[in-house]
C-alpha cells in the first residue's frame, strides 16, 4: 500500500517549476498576444478574438488538419505493426540483441534537420543508393511534383527514423512478461499467434500506449523533417498543421501565430487528455486487461 | 528450424533498411562532392572531415551543443530524481494532475512555444547562451526522465528506504548514498534519452541562438547554398552520430527497460 502524503510536492516542486518558467509562463505570454495586432512588442491594438475568428473560420485550418490526422494515421498503421515484430523477432538475451537495439536507436541520434537531407540524397536517381535502383527499374519517382510519391516518401522517412522507438518500448514490455505466463501457454499447446494474443498483447497495452502517444503527436505535429523534403507541396498536399505556424512566425506575424498557438496546445491538451484516461483504464483491475 | 530462418532473414532486412541511408552518409562524407583543384569530383578523400575542423563556425557548433546538451542533461536528472522518487514512493494529493501536466508538456509541439520562449528568454537575458537552450530543453526531457528513473525506483523495494531511515539518513542523503547506486543503470537510460532529444532538437535551439552558441543543426542548415557541398554536409552529419553511439554502447542493456508507465 502506497502512503499518501502531501510533502511529496517538496520534492516534486524543483521539476515543476522549470516545467513553469520554459512551459506554463510561454503558454501565458501567447494567450495574451493571441488578442493583439502586434507591429512591435511596444506598439500593439487590441483586436479581441478576431485571430481565432480568422483561423477558425478558415478551411485551410481544416483541411491541414485532415492532412495531418491521415499522415498519422497512416505513420501508426506502418510503424505499429512493425515495431511489435521487430520486438519480437529479437532474440530475449545475448549479443544480437544489444546489437539489435543499438541498431534501432542510431537513426534516434540523427539531428531531425538532417534526416530530410539524409533522405533526398538517399533517392537521388543519379547518385543515391536507393534512387539509382529505382531509376533501373524504370520506375520515375517524382516525389517533388506527384503527391502520393511525396507522402510515400514522408512514410518511408518517418519509419526509418522512429520505428526503432516502437520496437524499444515493445522490447521493454515483453521483457517484464513473467516467464511463468509462457510455461503455462507451453502446458496449454498454445500457438505462437494465441500467446501474442492473450499474453504478450495485453501485457504490451501499457507502454504501447504511451509509444502511440509519442508518436501520434510528433507525427501530427511534424515540422522540420516534412518541410525539408518538399516544403508542404507539391500544391499544399503536404502541407501539415506546424507547416502552417512555421511559415506566420517566419512572417512575423505575432498575433495570428499565438492564436493559432493556442489553438494547437488546445488540441494537444484534448489529445492527451484521452490518453490519460486509456492509461487509467488500461491499469485499473476493473478493467478488460 | 523454419523460424529460425525467418528470424534471420527479418534481423538481415531490419539491418539493411537502416543501415542503407546510413551507408550513403558515410559514403558521401568520404567522397569529394565540388569542383576543387588538384582533386577529381568523385574521388575518395578525407579533406571532408579535415575541412570541419578548418572552418571556425563547424567546430565552434560541435563544443556549443555539446556544452547545451550536457547541461540539459544535468539538469533533467537533478530536478527528475527527486520527483521520481516521489511518484514511486507516495500518494498526494494532485498526483494525477502532476502526471497529466508531465504527459502535456513532453507531447507539446516546440513550434508552439518557441516564440514566446524567445520574448521571455529575450527579456531575462537566455538568448544566445547554451544554459537558455538547455533549460528549454527540460520541457520534454524532464517528464522523460521522471518515467524512466520512476520505473526503475519502483523496481526497488520499499524496505531498502526504510533500513536507510532507520539508521538515521536523511532523505538527500539516502538518495545520494543508496538510491543513485542502486538505480544507476535507470539513470544510465534516463541520460541517454535525455541527450538524445536534445542533441537532435532543431526549432528550439535554432529560435533562441541569434548571434552566438549555435548548435550543430544550425551549423549543417548554413551549409546549404546554391552549390552546397554536400561531401562536407554529411561528414558532419557522421560526426554527430559519434557521441549518441558511444552513449547507447554505454546503456545498451537498460534502454529498453524503464517505461513502465504508471499513471
Amino acid at each position: 500500500m502506497t502512503p499518501r502524503d502531501n510533502r511529496a510536492w517538496l520534492l516534486v516542486a524543483p521539476a515543476m517549476l522549470v516545467l513553469a518558467f520554459v512551459g506554463a509562463i510561454p503558454l501565458a505570454i501567447n494567450g495574451w498576444h493571441s488578442l493583439f495586432d502586434i507591429f512591435t512588442l511596444q506598439e500593439k491594438y487590441w483586436v479581441g478574438t478576431e485571430w481565432y475568428r480568422a483561423l477558425l473560420f478558415s478551411p485551410r485550418l481544416y483541411e491541414s488538419l485532415g492532412r495531418s490526422l491521415g499522415f498519422s494515421a497512416a505513420v501508426i498503421a506502418v510503424q505499429f505493426p512493425l515495431g511489435v515484430a521487430i520486438a519480437l523477432m529479437l532474440p530475449k538475451a545475448g549479443p544480437v540483441r544489444s546489437l539489435g537495439l543499438v541498431l534501432l536507436a542510431v537513426p534516434l541520434l540523427v539531428p531531425w534537420n538532417m534526416i530530410p537531407a539524409i533522405w533526398l540524397s538517399f533517392i537521388n536517381p543519379d547518385s543515391g543508393l536507393l534512387g539509382r535502383a529505382i531509376a533501373a527499374t524504370g520506375f520515375v519517382f517524382d516525389w517533388k511534383f506527384t503527391a502520393w510519391h511525396t507522402w510515400a516518401l514522408l512514410i518511408a522517412m518517418d519509419t526509418w527514423h522512429w520505428v526503432g522507438l516502437v520496437a524499444i518500448l515493445a522490447c521493454s514490455g515483453l521483457a517484464g512478461i513473467a516467464p511463468g505466463y509462457y510455461q503455462a501457454a507451453a502446458i496449454d499447446q498454445a500457438s505462437r499467434w494465441q500467446v501474442f494474443r492473450h499474453i504478450e498483447l495485453p501485457r504490451l497495452a501499457g507502454v504501447l500506449l504511451m509509444a502511440l502517444l509519442l508518436r501520434f503527436m510528433d507525427s501530427f505535429m511534424i515540422y522540420t523533417e516534412a518541410f525539408g523534403i518538399n516544403a508542404g507541396g507539391p500544391n499544399d498536399r503536404t502541407a501539415f498543421l506546424s507547416l502552417d505556424l512555421g511559415e506566420e512566425i517566419k512572417a512575423f506575424n505575432y498575433g495570428p501565430a499565438a492564436a493559432r498557438s493556442v489553438v494547437y496546445f488546445l488540441i494537444t491538451l484534448v489529445i492527451v487528455w484521452g490518453f490519460a484516461r486509456a492509461m487509467q483504464r488500461n491499469r485499473d483491475p476493473g478493467g478488460s486487461a | 528450424m523454419r523460424r529460425h530462418a525467418l528470424r534471420t532473414v527479418g534481423m538481415l532486412a531490419l539491418a539493411g533498411f537502416i543501415l542503407l541511408p546510413l551507408a550513403q552518409v558515410i559514403l558521401l562524407s568520404f567522397i569529394s562532392t565540388l569542383p576543387r583543384e588538384g582533386i577529381a569530383t568523385g574521388s575518395p578523400t578525407l579533406m571532408n572531415f579535415a575541412n570541419i575542423f578548418r572552418t571556425e563556425r563547424l567546430a565552434e557548433s560541435l563544443v556549443n551543443s555539446t556544452i547545451y546538451v550536457s547541461l540539459n542533461v544535468a539538469l533533467s536528472i537533478a530536478v527528475a530524481l527527486p520527483a521520481a522518487y516521489a511518484f514511486s514512493r507516495y500518494r498526494f494529493r494532485g498526483d494525477r494532475a502532476a502526471f497529466f501536466v508531465l504527459l502535456a508538456f513532453r507531447v507539446t509541439p516546440p513550434v508552439v512555444l518557441s516564440l514566446p520562449v524567445f520574448l521571455l528568454f529575450s527579456k531575462v537575458g537566455l538568448l544566445n547562451t547554451p544554459i537558455g537552450v538547455a533549460l528549454v530543453h527540460c520541457v520534454f526531457n524532464v517528464p522523460i526522465a521522471i518515467w524512466i528513473l520512476e520505473s526503475f525506483i519502483s523496481a526497488v523495494p520499499r524496505e531498502f528506504d526504510e533500513t536507510a531511515f532507520l539508521d538515521g539518513h536523511s532523505l538527500p542523503g539516502f538518495m545520494v548514498r543508496y538510491l543513485i547506486p542502486v538505480i544507476a543503470p535507470g539513470i544510465g537510460a534516463a541520460a541517454f534519452f535525455c541527450f538524445m532529444f536534445s542533441w537532435v532538437e532543431v526549432v528550439f535551439a535554432r529560435t533562441l541562438t541569434i548571434t552566438d552558441g549555435k548548435p550543430i543543426t544550425t551549423a549543417i542548415t548554413s551549409l546549404f547554398t546554391f552549390q552546397t557541398d554536400i561531401g562536407l554536409v554529411m561528414a558532419m552529419t557522421t560526426l554527430s552520430l559519434l557521441p549518441g553511439l558511444a552513449m547507447i554502447w554505454f546503456v545498451r542493456n537498460h534502454i529498453s527497460r524503464g517505461f513502465t508507465v504508471r499513471v
